[in-house]
């Protein structure tokens, strides 16, 4: 039996199998393109695969965030930080979702309170910038932070019986919200949108591939809305993205409810919709690049 | 021997006195500390706090010291603080949540006692460094120390000051953004001047 003669190897494929031989897996995983878009991706579509016929396929988009802020900040929660409480909050959203999701409907009414509630959260979560402040900076800061926060998991979450338009609103709201992050002065919190926008595609993306809608519901759409919301006030109050640009991204959640003709296939609803919030998204970003163009770092 | 009984209770009234604790208050305008980190294993890159504030408590006769400093973590300064090209400088990148969140921790405080003295100079200070809400240990060796009559005021008032260095790897204070581009271990290098109250 004649052996075949030596098969072509990607690159790609030579490199990591010689990182790999160096004993530097960890390094592999150091890499930011790693942390916040490839292990969230993969791991949000694992997550999606399992959960789909237990009609738990929107764990997705916690378990993406989860895997990226592993990465970037350890499962460390001492002391609280603002990030760390951010972090802690992707579970106990997930966890909320499931919760309503079997004991509310997905009406407007509750997509409301789950908002309020959210935006009074961002006041706790924010809270130790917020006392440095003077009282009335204070106040404003926390308010809009709570408006937005409200604001954001309200539309989200409203989302919570179209699990396409879930889908494509956490896409867009994610890599739009990450994007804006890195050109706010903070790649950390930028890979946390990232992974967002990742998790979410790969929840889409088993629908467009079994060519069926599973259940967006609040497990999905909470932990979609508050993470991105949170993630965006952090690069407000930490670094330095303007509240103009934050506000601009309302336009992800937005588009997603732009009207589609339902009789189209689920792929292709997936791709339109997606286009939409994706282009959304990326308005902040490019209004900030074309204000002050130039490399993020 | 009347004058000699008092003058010998004067001199033991006055020596307790001579040997107390001496509080000295750090000289921000000659007070800066100073860090290197390697960036990319190729170049040690240099940078410093502006903005420090602080105290040393001194008993050179009782060979013992604290010292408490207080940085602003927003005065950071690599010398890069202008955007040029890029959407943000990199001090302003070093601000951010990727290092030191100055909005969140605009404080990093340094609580140390001298443990090791040559004569009446303290020549290595264990201390805490909290930086990011997180205190751990940092031990600096004092290279140089030394108290002098200000002559800038004629003397009227003494001056100590000198050079410690220390390391501290980054990533025990929960800054790891990026490590190993940007290396963990930080190396400390603090030049100080404290004016005696």
């Amino acid at each position: 039996m004649s052996r075949s003669g030596p098969t072509r190897v990607h690159p790609a494929t030579c490199r990591l199998q010689r990182t790999i031989r160096r004993g530097n897996v960890l390094s592999f995983f150091d890499h930011p393109a790693i942390q916040g878009g490839v292990a969230p991706f993969v791991v949000g579509v694992v997550v999606a695969a399992l959960f789909f016929r237990f009609r738990l396929a929107g764990l997705a988009v916690a378990a993406g965030f989860c895997t990226a802020a592993y990465f970037i900040n350890g499962f460390s929660f001492t002391p609280l930080t603002a990030t760390r409480k951010i972090i802690l909050l992707a579970p106990a959203a997930a966890l909320i979702g499931i919760l309503c999701d079997a004991f509310a409907r997905p009406a407007r009414a509750t997509a409301v309170a789950l908002g309020l509630a959210s935006g009074a959260l961002s006041i706790w979560v924010f809270w130790s910038v917020l006392v440095q402040k003077d009282l009335l900076q204070a106040l404003a800061l926390g308010a809009g932070a709570a408006l937005w926060v409200a604001l954001v998991v309200s539309l989200t979450c409203g989302l919570a019986a179209q699990p396409v338009r879930a889908g494509a609103a956490g896409l867009g709201l994610g890599l739009g919200t990450g994007a804006a992050a890195v050109l706010g002065a903070t790649a950390s919190y930028g890979l946390l949108g990232i992974a967002l926008g990742a998790a979410a595609g790969a929840f889409l993306l088993a629908q467009m591939i079994l060519n069926r809608k599973t259940d967006a519901g609040f497990t999905f759409t909470l932990p979609a809305g508050l993470l991105a919301a949170l993630v965006g006030v952090g690069s407000v109050l930490l670094a330095q993205l303007p509240w103009h640009a934050l506000a601009l991204l309302l336009l992800a959640p937005l588009a997603a409810h732009v009207p589609v003709p339902e009789r189209v296939s689920v792929p292709v609803q997936a791709v339109i919709l997606s286009a939409l919030t994706l282009a959304a998204g990326a308005v902040p970003a490019v209004f900030m690049w074309r204000a002050e163009p130039g490399l993020p770092f | 021997m009347k004058k000699l009984v008092f003058a010998t209770i004067a001199a033991a009234i006055s020596a307790p006195a001579a040997a107390a604790p001496e509080t000295y208050v750090i000289d921000p305008r000659h007070t800066f500390p100073h860090f290197t980190v390697n960036h990319l294993g190729v170049a040690n890159i240099y940078g410093r706090f502006n903005r420090t504030t602080g105290r040393l408590i001194l008993d050179k006769a009782a060979r013992t010291g604290t010292i408490e400093v207080v940085l602003e973590t927003a005065s950071i300064d690599t010398g890069d603080n202008e955007r040029g090209e890029r959407k943000r400088s990199r001090d302003e990148h070093l601000r951010s949540p990727d290092f030191f969140n100055a909005a969140e921790f605009p404080q990093m405080i340094y609580k140390g006692t001298a443990t090791k003295w040559n004569d009446d100079t303290p020549v290595e200070i264990d201390g805490q460094l909290t930086l990011l809400g997180v205190t751990r240990p940092v031990r600096l060796t004092v290279d140089h120390f030394r108290c002098l009559p200000d002559p800038r005021v004629g003397g009227k008032r003494e001056v100590c000051g000198g050079n410690a260095t220390g390391t501290l790897r980054r990533s025990e204070f929960g800054m790891k953004f990026g490590i190993p581009g940007t290396s963990d271990e930080i190396r400390l290098l603090m030049q100080f001047e404290a004016l005696r109250q």
